[in-house]
């Protein structure tokens, strides 16, 4: 199940997603499930 | 993807969060939303069109912010007008721009009313404060517009901005700025809005400057509230950081030293402060070192950019604003401190070249040059300014003066045009300027070239002491030998009251060299 406002990686290709509308399913890319990241703020200049 | 992406993204993500707070009221991002889809419904009725220029004439507000995006959305280019501007260069923006609607706040309305007749591209001219009889105003098309969401074509390389450069001499130059020239910076550096994490970035840099623009679409995008004040008035900052808890500020080095001179600092309870982001002007040594110590918690990061590179292109990290370690290290990061603008950002590339525009050894001083995806490709309709700062291959010269260490970290050593060659041998006005800043009778200090017959030229210090402190010329010439080559130590000294600066805290040079440029000049 995807989450709202979270960011998903690809392991194989590197692709990120960033869900705006959640949904059931889990996301998938390159035949294999994608990866929920951690939320990390960086520490934008501005 | 274009800049209106950001908007639809974090609202999606976060609509009931407040996106701004300005003057005790609160906007959430689905509120933007809703307001940004009526105002560019209300400027579909007004005829704008993809490409039409939209003026803004305001100090910074929640409008600013709606206005912008409600362009974005219909492909027009926001063309936000510096409100300290004397009427004789707004008539030439306005006209450079052939800008069609101008938002104006009340203030300038007198002004704007006597150059409109010149002014034959503007068809209406829109209140955004005010609801003056026989005159558009802003809450008026808001409320009478649908709020239908718009869905028009926009090219990520077409021009969302153009930004007139508040250049110290001359006209200022418009920049043309591009959707995917802030997508690239924000998508590299800004975390996404996320439901779990909420930031607060307080906004004093003006709107009509690239760094104000960078903050509003970084707060965007990243789902943070963008907290605004007018102008910055530094009682009103400090009650501002503690009632909003805000949690990042950018700030101007004078703004800096304002605050952490005020009287009433210990006062306020500034925890939530993580992030203070300086630039656009020299940090003064004294002032950082200060700064770090009265606020503990808080991340520095001093960033670097003009408009030319649509934002930041070098950052010196929170990281090199610890100093610790054994002693090479220790005296590393000082020296960093003093004068370095950090590393190059990812998506940029910096070189350091001599005169013919070959690239030069580490450690030697010369031109910084950039290029990358954010880099402006030249000014608005003006291919004779354009081919005096880009290369054919896409090379920006800055006009500013710096060298590169060892380990990739640039330093500014001053504008190209503020340079001194005194027999043969170049003076960074900013080296003998950080060794004045450290007097601890000198309030504010800059370096000027003044004719010397036999040298060509020689440095003259201007110099502002702190409240009632006194010295002699000889005694700051004296200063400086000890930390400076024999050569470099400034050979004649003027005391004024205070120095001039423009609105973001660089200083006048020119007005400098005018005024105080002669050999023979006596303080009176």
């Amino acid at each position: 199940m995807s989450q709202l406002g979270k960011r998903y990686r690809c392991e194989e290709c590197g692709t990120e997603m960033l869900c705006t509308k959640a949904g059931e399913e889990d996301l998938s890319c390159c035949d294999k499930e994608m990866q929920l990241q951690e939320p990390k703020p960086l520490p934008s200049s501005d | 993807m274009n800049t209106t992406d950001f908007m639809s993204i974090a609202n999606a993500i976060c609509p009931e969060r407040d996106v701004v707070v300005f003057e005790g009221k609160r906007w959430t991002f689905a509120h933007l939303n809703e307001r940004v889809n009526r105002l560019s419904q209300a400027l579909i009725g007004l005829e704008i069109e993809h490409g039409d220029r939209i003026g803004m004439l305001q100090v910074n507000c929640n409008q600013y912010v709606e206005a912008y995006f409600a362009a974005a959305k219909l492909g027009a280019i926001f063309v936000p007008l510096n409100f300290r501007a004397k009427a004789d260069e707004l008539s030439y923006m306005i006209a450079n721009a052939q800008t069609k609607i101008l938002f104006v706040g009340s203030k300038y309305l007198a002004m704007v009313d006597t150059l409109l007749p010149q002014l034959s591209t503007v068809t209406d001219c829109v209140i955004v404060d005010a609801d003056v009889t026989g005159r558009l105003y802003y809450e008026d098309l808001i409320s009478s517009s649908s709020s239908d969401e718009i869905v028009s074509e926009i090219g990520d390389e077409d021009t969302t901005i153009l930004m007139y450069t508040a250049g110290t001499t001359g006209r200022p130059k418009a920049v043309p700025l591009s959707h995917s020239g802030f997508v690239s910076y924000v998508l590299d550096n800004v975390a996404p809005a996320d439901p779990e994490i909420e930031e607060k970035n307080l906004l004093t840099v003006p709107l009509y400057h690239v760094a104000g623009i960078q903050a509003m679409l970084a707060a965007v995008y990243g789902g943070r509230s963008l907290v605004m004040m007018k102008q910055f008035e530094v009682k009103e900052w400090l009650e501002t950081v503690e009632r909003e808890k805000v949690t990042r500020a950018m700030l101007v080095p004078t703004m800096l030293k304002m605050i952490i001179d005020d009287p009433g600092f210990n006062r306020y309870n500034l925890e939530s402060l993580k992030i203070i982001t300086y630039g656009a002007a020299p940090m003064p040594f004294e002032v950082i070192k200060k700064a770090i110590k009265k606020l503990p918690g808080v991340n520095f990061i001093n960033a670097y950019g003009q408009t030319e590179t649509a934002s930041t292109i070098t950052s010196l990290g929170p990281e090199d604003h610890i100093i610790e370690g054994t002693d090479e290290e220790r005296y590393r990061k000082l020296k960093r401190l003093t004068s370095s603008i950090g590393k190059p950002l990812s998506d940029v590339e910096v070189k350091i070249v001599d005169e013919a525009g070959n690239p030069l050894p580490l450690l030697e001083v010369g031109e910084i040059m950039a290029k990358g995806p954010r880099i402006m490709t030249g000014y608005w309709h003006d291919e004779e300014k354009t081919a005096q700062v880009m290369t054919k291959d896409g090379w920006l010269r800055t006009g500013d003066k710096g060298w590169m260490d060892e380990a990739g970290y640039i330093y500014l050593a001053g504008r190209s045009d503020d340079m001194i060659i005194r027999g043969g041998e170049n003076i960074s006005p900013a080296e003998v300027e950080g060794v004045l800043y450290s007097h601890p009778k000198i309030e504010d200090a800059a370096i000027i070239g003044i004719p010397d017959a036999k040298w060509g030229q020689a440095p003259r210090a201007i110099v502002a002491l702190k409240k009632r402190e006194v010295a002699t010329p000889e005694e700051i010439m004296e200063y400086c030998r000890s930390g400076l080559a024999g050569f470099k130590r400034p050979r004649s000294v003027i005391f004024v009251d205070s120095l001039p600066r423009n609105q973001m805290g660089k200083v006048l040079k020119k007005e400098l060299r005018e005024k105080y440029g002669e050999p023979e000049y006596k303080s009176s």
